[in-house]
């Protein structure tokens, strides 16, 4: 997939923070993801983070936006798929105290050993330990923009 | 739409059947093929906008900005341990 190593990178694992910039039409964060899938990039979509998006923003666009994220190449939606990763869910909440939706996101980091893309490191760092293995952040921003600025910041 | 019909055989779940014949049986589809037609137009129009509003951010985003981003997170994504 990578076009200028020999390694593979990882997928990236979207979180709710990334989902609910896609369901408010955040142009620079929509294009980056289409930056990475045109690249090849693996993203990974856990399927309760676009739950929360969805009820972050309820109209007929966003959810169009968020179903418009599946059909991205190198997108694919990390499905809740049976009463193992049920329970596994309801034990990284317990661990965590992650809401249910970003705790969806960190088990599907932690079992797949993929860094989580955010735009909320700060988030994460609370709860990096808090699993049997660190879980690994990387964050969305734009490096010329101080805290507090309008769009991608945090 | 094209004028030529294309036949083809599938397989439905059974309350999907049943509700294509409901709307044939009670004249709000003119048969159990044209319900098909309507659903997969319904799916080719709904995906068509989806696929409009994903570039539409892309034209409205700005390219420098993006560039910074990506850069970000390049460097970071580097200084991770390997799996």
């Amino acid at each position: 997939m990578s076009e200028d190593s020999g390694a593979t990178p990882p997928p990236y694992v979207l979180d709710l923070s990334v989902a609910v910039a896609v369901a408010r039409f955040d142009a620079s964060v929509m294009t980056l993801i289409q930056g990475y899938d045109a690249r090849g990039q693996l993203l990974v979509v856990p399927v309760l983070a676009l739950t929360g998006a969805s009820l972050d923003v309820r109209t007929e666009d966003a959810d169009d936006l968020l179903e418009g994220l599946e059909r991205l190449g190198n997108a694919e939606v990390a499905l809740l798929r049976d009463a193992e990763q049920a329970v596994r869910l309801a034990a990284v909440i317990a661990r965590t105290a992650l809401d249910t939706w970003d705790a969806h996101v960190a088990a599907v980091a932690d079992a797949s050993v993929c860094p989580i893309l955010t735009l909320d490191a700060g988030k994460w760092r609370q709860h990096s330990e808090d699993l049997d293995e660190p879980l690994h952040i990387i964050e969305i921003a734009d490096p010329d923009e101080t805290p507090g600025d309008a769009g991608v910041a945090d | 739409m094209s004028a030529k019909k294309t036949r083809l055989t599938i397989t439905v779940d059974p309350h999907l059947s049943a509700y294509a014949e409901h709307l044939v049986e009670t004249g709000k589809a003119p048969s159990v093929s044209a319900v098909f037609n309507d659903a997969m137009e319904a799916r080719i129009q709904r995906e068509r906008r989806q696929r409009r509003l994903w570039k539409e951010a892309a034209e409205r985003s700005d390219p420098a900005k993006v560039a910074r981003m990506m850069a970000h997170v390049d460097a970071q994504a580097a200084a991770l341990p390997e799996r």
